[in-house]
């Protein structure tokens, strides 16, 4: 990737959506796997898993710069799941069995609330400020100085909801979170308060992902309140100057029919996965966009590597209808569906993808 | 009514036929066998040996135990997809792939066009069979679950993978038929994945079945069957095989909203649990199926494949099963 190329398109910026493998094929690759399994032999302790979890994070933020990503994150390599990554770090949340995750081959554990769910700890903060960190130490290629930054990834308070159910606590309180409505919003207090703390130290984007309201789109109402919520801590609780981004991103189905409600929400992006309806990238071409998208064309669930030119002539499409130009050339979704070798040869895409966008 | 489908292959099946999903658990032999086989330490023909040690003890098993419509228990086998992926042309082992927590798995790439590359699961069903005179279960996978549970590079989209698929399977089924297998199972767990796409996986599976004589039972376990009810009716299959425990029986519900019109091979023992349930509460829940299914419709068996418990377990959950269906016979 030449900076000559970037300089032509300076608005569109190549970025992850979330996960990477945590595994490969090779022995070295195979690290946390094989210190997860040990410690629950009782043969190794939780120093051992950690120092694992990093180094694979290590090993995914370096893939993500080697490919030429300019917005990348952690890999997501700590997340048992994407909900009950979040919620079993709240008080009053109980780990239940596993369940399907939308129509994927992967499974997640479901949260049962008992009580009303507390923050009483970091959720991802910690994690981005190790990424950082750990971002910090890698050698920077040339063509990607000053371009960097890493954003912190977290599960939206509609999909937390969605997934979770509740449970008797004894005290009157089920009945309250037996709505969908008393979850949303009381994941959402737990996720404002996340919001604050990534911004007090220094996360200038924050993705929220929210793939279940576009399969459940009759929640919208909802939907709104809880991101209502986020939307408030971005603007309120910021320290003078630090106002971070929100990127509100969506997969797993087609987000045609809400995409004029997504993109009057009030956040900074939209992310949006093109690879169920043929027909959306007209549609959003058509209709524009007053804020930048995250154009999830490659998609992050299938091993076929797309057509360079095809996609291109895509973009050719949609970025003239995109306000001012901006938008992230991503995966439709995180890239842990994928083995990992195919999961780099996505991200190499997507820098090709550019160089002939710009060409 | 497929019971005089069944009385017209030859098979005279008691009320409330006694059966299981597929896959029982390996004995710890066999498991270290097929560790030792990986690392290149024992021979194809020494782990082939150990496995229709492993068939046979199942087969003998089952027959103690009294069941009326038997398997092997996929000795030879481990996962569902991987082993026709591993079997059939068109198919690349693809890398590691994560299915939840630390448990991964080599997902299938389909690289080229499919093909039937020959008899994959004829040698194992006839082995079985050869073992007794009760009628075992063919036992194959359908297309539309291998689709969904492969990645596809070849194919335009996923109908065409799965019709692609559904040639091969359907060579598969006919060469068991002609082998003498009258009952096969063709398992699709992912039919309810993506209720969107049901229309496929009714015409991969109409493609696989149709106009083959033989009674066919499909297995479908882990899904959102409202969303796909009373719809899925329609799958060319004479027999559903339902996961009905684990959810408490919920599906008596959509079945009383709307009339369930197959046959049923009705869970009645949950495989994900390690506690054993009473004679008392399997007998409950048989009774609870009674209320809302003909009794000539109702097999009984496990919830699904009992591979993930101990051989102990698995022989005690059969038999809960069968001491069940004895007992309404009465």
């Amino acid at each position: 990737m030449s900076s000559s190329l970037d300089s032509k398109l300076p608005g569109l910026r190549l970025a992850s959506t979330g996960s990477y493998p945590r595994i490969g094929d090779g022995p070295e690759l195979q690290i946390l796997r094989r210190a997860t399994a040990a410690l629950d032999r009782g043969e190794r302790n939780m120093a051992d898993l950690l120092d694992a979890e990093n180094e694979m994070t290590r090993r995914a933020i370096a893939d993500q710069m080697r490919a030429g990503l300019e917005m990348i994150t952690d890999g997501q390599i700590r997340w048992y799941d994407p909900i009950s990554h979040i919620a079993s770090k709240l008080d009053n949340i109980k780990i239940a069995g596993l369940q399907r995750y939308f129509d994927t081959n992967f499974y997640f554990r479901q949260p049962v609330i008992t009580d009303v769910p507390k923050r009483s700890d970091a959720l991802v903060a910690k994690e981005f400020s190790f990424a950082r960190n750990a971002l910090g130490h890698l050698p920077t290629p040339k063509h990607l100085t000053g371009k960097l930054s890493i954003k912190p990834v977290l599960t939206g308070p509609y999909t937390l909801a969605k997934f979770s159910v509740s449970s008797h606590a004894g005290n009157g309180t089920v009945e309250a979170f037996s709505s969908l409505e008393a979850r949303a919003l009381a994941y959402a207090d737990t996720l404002a308060a996340e919001i604050i703390a990534l911004t007090q130290i220094g996360a200038s984007l924050i993705q929220i992902d929210e793939p279940a309201i576009i399969k459940y789109p009759e929640d919208w109402k909802i939907f709104e309140k809880a991101v209502a919520k986020l939307i408030a801590a971005r603007d309120e609780h910021a320290p003078e100057g630090r106002r971070p981004e929100l990127a509100l991103y969506t997969y797993f189905h087609d987000s045609a029919a809400l995409y004029e409600k997504l993109i009057a929400l009030d956040v900074d992006a939209i992310g949006l996965d093109f690879t169920y309806n043929p027909k959306l990238v007209e549609l959003v071409a058509s209709a524009g966009s007053p804020k930048p998208l995250g154009l999830g064309l490659i998609d992050g669930r299938n091993t076929k590597l797309e057509d360079v030119v095809e996609v291109a002539r895509q973009i050719d499409r949609l970025l003239p209808k995109i306000h001012g130009g901006r938008a992230y050339l991503n995966a439709s979704c995180g890239l842990e569906y994928l083995p990992r070798d195919r999961a780099y040869a996505k991200l190499e895409l997507l820098a090709k993808i550019r160089a002939a966008v710009a060409a | 009514m497929s019971r005089e489908k069944l009385e017209r292959l030859g098979l005279n099946l008691p009320l409330f036929p006694t059966t299981s999903v597929g896959s029982f658990p390996k004995p710890d032999y066999l498991v270290r066998a097929r560790a030792d086989f990986t690392k290149g330490k024992i021979a194809p023909d020494q782990l082939n040996g150990l496995e229709r040690k492993a068939t046979a003890f199942w087969i003998e098993t089952q027959e103690k135990l009294g069941v009326d419509v038997l398997v092997d228990g996929e000795m030879y086998r481990g996962d569902m997809v991987a082993y026709f992926a591993e079997r059939l042309p068109g198919f690349t082992e693809g890398g590691l792939v994560r299915a939840y927590g630390n448990r991964y798995y080599h997902k299938p790439i389909v690289t080229g066009e499919v093909s039937w590359p020959g008899p994959v699961t004829v040698d194992w069903w006839r082995y079985a069979q050869s073992l007794t005179k009760k009628p075992v279960k063919g036992m194959l996978t359908g297309a539309y679950t291998i689709m969904d549970w492969s990645f596809n590079e070849h194919y335009p989209d996923r109908r065409a993978t799965a019709m692609a698929l559904a040639v091969v399977i359907r060579k598969e089924v006919e060469a068991l038929i002609a082998a003498g297998c009258k009952i096969i199972q063709i398992d699709e767990p992912a039919l309810s994945v993506r209720s969107e796409e049901l229309p496929i996986a009714l015409e991969a599976m109409e493609n696989t079945t149709k106009n083959l004589d033989a009674y066919f039972i499909t297995h479908a376990c882990y899904g959102e069957f409202e969303q796909i009810y009373p719809g899925m009716l329609a799958l060319a299959v004479d027999n559903f095989d339902l996961e009905m425990s684990n959810s408490d029986l919920d599906l008596l519900e959509i079945f009383r909203r709307h009339p369930f019109t197959k046959d049923i091979s009705f869970g009645v023992v949950d495989v994900h649990s390690h506690r054993m349930e009473s004679a008392e509460a399997v007998r409950r829940r048989v009774e609870r199926a009674l209320t809302i299914l003909p009794e000539e419709r109702i097999w009984i068996d496990p919830d699904c494949g009992l591979k993930t418990r101990t051989v102990e377990e698995a022989i005690d959950k059969l038999r809960l099963c069968v001491e069940a269906a004895k007992s309404f016979r009465a």
